[in-house]
């Protein structure tokens, strides 16, 4: 029997190595997270192209149909006679500028098609942040063109601390002023939750009004740490401290108003 | 989008949402956990399935042997339930404990569900010790039929509660569009949140799967039992149960791959680059191990069928075709394992002299893969036919012109699939696409045709000799052992596919993982981490079975009813 078993198990650990080798010994391709990149206002074209080129061998994934020359047209090399993408991208829509092109091919691929191949390219902006989207048009710019992106085409990361961001900052969700569209935009409801929306980490905004002055509610805002609620003491700190440099003073004091009227 | 994810992100961050397990890291602890309470879970679904089948045969076949088949079954189960559950709490504990957030946010959607779950699971459990212990109890007349009805409620929980777990699972991969970052999950609905792209094809997927899977496994366990038995009884009554394992797994497989494509549309469907990054992105290459596994289980569950026609008198006459539908399967089996496009930097493209062979790189495209697969599972299909009529000789009148048709059939039907394969070069993808229902639908109607004609030749035929069960070499059970191996190993590579599209995201283009394993890991991580899931489950498994051999230890009864062939 423990001859049996043995044989059994030889087989079963047999079967279990030589699959794990064989799965060893091919390429091994790990999918990298794209990095976070806080683009400020002096970042230089060098610095976008560096930023770019990762992305474009890296995490963005444009290698995986870019450049085999069957799924999607090589953009590092000359593609049908008229050189690398640089080169070609100003000539393929009437009317845009090559700059213009490439951010259109990112987010909204579908709008122009080259011959030759299949719709199959996704909205890089979903996964893609927008300083990540401008990296990598300077990127492929580099490749036979000249690079005329420049901070100015960058919007500011609400990612980025305010040491490492030397944009002005235009306020949260566009500078809109809609206390609703600002709580969105700057991610309150991923804690609080008012008038129903929104998760349970901090305290309920619904009826802040009763419990905080307008005043105290502006303190909480601009200095979270300075009074924390009772029942919240444990979550001290998660507060982001960032709120003064992101958002407008109309943006404040809209929102102020805003929930100081919610009793 | 993503900035104000992120900055929820770095809230929960900044307070050590996220913890880590110590030595092998919280990516592997929630990966084992998860798995192999998933093994266990597919081997409870899918035993019940043909346990209630096996069953409803003895009752309306008259058949004691097949009673006591599905008892046996149900035995296994039972200890499996518990291992099941145990290796759920531990996942669940895990997943609350090591990532918070992601707990925290498909709670806050999914909550009511997971009480459902729960309560289900609950009813789920005495249903199958009412159904184990009651078997003895209720054994005649309409008590047996009530019995069954048991059987069948145990199957309609388990689905159940397989639907509910599929919609956490699949909202992660496929939520809703008009869900985003700022969406507070409290306020999505959760009828929108399990109603998602790839809810209904995964179901249907893991459905067949666990079936597969189950029968893989009772195959395993029978192989044990006819190598360990003592008795020549015992070791007919082993080889008939290996047999209908092996029957049930491979003819589940058959089916899997069409609700496979239907998986792959759905998620092209819902997002192109999804569907790119699981067929040609950093996960190309699975699908060159997946073609290798493939391969294994279409040579070992035939071979196993080819040497079984040893102990069936009257099979010598189909022998000679045994090494013709090897050729057919090997080379099958080489075109679909033949990588094309292959996601590979600019230094291995130029090693390999471009993205594919200038000659071989025509057989690595769907088509020429499609074609392949199609004609293994047709000759797959035709092994069974030998098989099931290798006793017999048909006395109906018109049995010489059944067979012709049915050999007209075969030849229709690969015509078809090599028609589409070749034609498939010339025409675009989008049509390409199209192409594989007609190759699978010309596949499938020979399958049901040839079999509803093979049925009614069947009728009266005189038989060459009964099948002596147990006349088995040992050989042809390692063969099991491998299948089942190799489906388990199987189901852990496409269960890191179907999750690792999702890359570096906990809810697709919703919910960033920020841990330091937000990466997806290469194959050989992968395959390393699945070995160990498939060593530790199949090491759980050998005790359930050893628990079992326990507990029937010297209750065999002989049977002097001959085992018929399943299908019969």
């Amino acid at each position: 029997m423990w001859a049996i078993n043995l044989r059994i198990f030889g087989v079963v650990l047999g079967t279990l190595a030589l699959y794990t080798l064989i799965a060893n010994k091919i390429p091994q391709v790990q999918s990298e997270v794209p990095r976070a990149l806080s683009l400020g206002a002096n970042v230089t074209p060098e610095q976008l192209v560096a930023a770019g080129d990762q992305l474009f061998h890296g995490a963005g994934g444009c290698t995986t149909c870019h450049g085999l020359g069957t799924r999607a047209p090589n953009l590092l090399t000359d593609e049908k006679g008229q050189g690398p993408i640089g080169a070609r991208c100003g000539k393929r829509e009437p009317g845009k500028d090559c700059k213009a092109y490439l951010y259109e091919s990112l987010t909204n691929p579908r709008a122009y098609v080259v011959a030759g191949y299949e719709p199959i390219m996704p909205d890089m902006g979903r996964t893609l942040s927008p300083q990540q989207l401008w990296a990598l048009v300077a990127f492929l710019e580099s490749n036979g063109g000249t690079v005329d992106v420049s901070a100015s085409d960058i919007p500011s990361s609400t990612t980025s601390t305010p040491s490492t961001s030397a944009t002005p900052s235009a306020g949260i969700a566009g500078g809109s002023t809609d206390p609703m569209t600002i709580i969105r935009g700057a991610g309150c409801t991923g804690c609080h939750k008012i008038n129903g929306e929104g998760g349970a980490i901090g305290p309920d905004l619904t009826h802040v009004g009763s419990r905080l002055s307008a005043n105290l509610i502006r303190e909480s805002i601009l200095t979270p740490d300075a009074k924390v609620a009772k029942g919240y003491e444990k979550f001290k700190g998660i507060m982001p401290k960032v709120f003064g440099n992101q958002l407008t003073g109309a943006q404040l004091e809209a929102l102020v108003q805003f929930l100081a009227a919610h009793k | 989008m993503t900035e104000n994810l992120s900055l929820i992100q770095a809230v929960a961050d900044s307070v050590s949402a996220y913890r880590d397990f110590p030595l092998i890291g919280s990516r592997a602890a929630v990966w084992i956990a998860a798995e192999i309470h998933l093994m266990f879970a597919a081997f409870v679904l899918g035993v019940p399935i043909f346990a209630v089948v096996a069953e409803a045969i003895g009752i309306f076949g008259k058949d004691p042997r097949y009673d006591r088949l599905s008892k046996e079954f149900t035995r296994l189960l039972l200890i499996a339930y518990s291992a099941t559950a145990i290796w759920g709490a531990v996942f669940v504990i895990l997943l609350s404990t090591l990532y918070q957030p992601l707990w925290a946010y498909l709670t806050a959607i999914f909550g009511p569900s997971m009480w459902l779950y729960v309560g289900i699971f609950f009813f789920e459990s005495f249903t199958l010790y009412l159904y184990y212990y009651g078997w003895d109890r209720w054994k005649y007349g309409r008590a047996k039929i009530v019995h069954w009805c048991l059987g069948i409620l145990l199957n309609i929980w388990g689905t159940i509660v397989m639907f509910i777990a599929d919609s956490w699972l699949t909202y992660m991969m496929t939520p809703p569009r008009d869900i985003t970052p700022q969406t507070a999950p409290a306020s999505i609905k959760i009828w929108h949140a399990i109603l998602n792209h790839t809810w209904m094809p995964i179901n249907i997927h893991r459905l067949i799967g666990n079936v597969v899977f189950g029968g893989a496994i009772v195959g395993a366990y029978a192989s044990y039992r006819f190598l360990a038995a003592r008795t020549d009884e015992e070791r007919a009554h082993y080889d008939w149960m290996g047999y209908v394992g092996n029957f049930i797994a491979m003819s589940a497989l058959i089916v899997l791959p069409f609700a496979g494509y239907w998986l792959g549309r759905e998620i092209y469907q819902y997002d192109q680059s999804l569907g790119i990054t699981m067929m040609g992105g950093f996960m190309s290459w699975l699908w060159v191990i997946q073609a290798f596994l493939i391969a294994v289980l279409f040579l070992a569950g035939n071979y196993y069928l080819w040497v079984g026609m040893g102990r069936i008198p009257g099979a010598e006459r189909y022998r000679p075709y045994t090494k013709w539908l090897l050729v057919v399967l090997v080379l099958g089996a080489l075109v679909w394992g033949t990588p094309h496009t292959m996601i590979a930097d600019s230094r291995e493209l130029a090693a390999m002299g471009g993205s594919h062979h200038p000659l071989l790189g025509a057989l690595g495209v769907m088509s020429a893969k499609n074609t392949a697969v199609n004609l293994m599972i047709l000759s797959t299909f035709l092994s069974f036919l030998l098989y099931r009529r290798a006793n017999i000789r048909q006395v109906v009148p018109w049995a010489k012109t059944g067979t012709r048709i049915q050999g007209a059939m075969f030849v229709i039907a690969a015509a078809i699939v090599l028609f589409f394969g070749i034609r498939g070069y010339f025409v675009e993808a989008i049509v390409r696409i199209g192409y594989s229902v007609y190759q699978v639908g010309a596949v499938l109607a020979c399958i049901v045709f040839v079999t509803i004609i093979d049925v009614l030749m069947a009728r009266g035929a005189q038989s060459l000799g009964a099948i002596q069960w147990g006349k088995m070499p040992p050989r042809s059970q390692y063969a099991l052992f491998v299948l089942a191996v190799t489906f388990t190993w199987l189901m852990g590579l496409m269960g890191f596919a179907r999750s690792g599209i999702r890359q570096h995201w906990h809810v697709y283009g919703v919910m960033l993982d920020t841990t330091p394993y937000a990466a997806t890991p290469a194959l050989g991580y992968a395959a390393i981490m699945i070995s160990t899931c498939v060593l530790i489950f199949l090491s759980l498994v050998g005790f359930i079975f050893w628990l079992g051999g326990l507990a029937e230890k010297s209750t065999f009864v002989p049977s002097t009813v001959e085992a018929p062939h399943v299908g019969h």
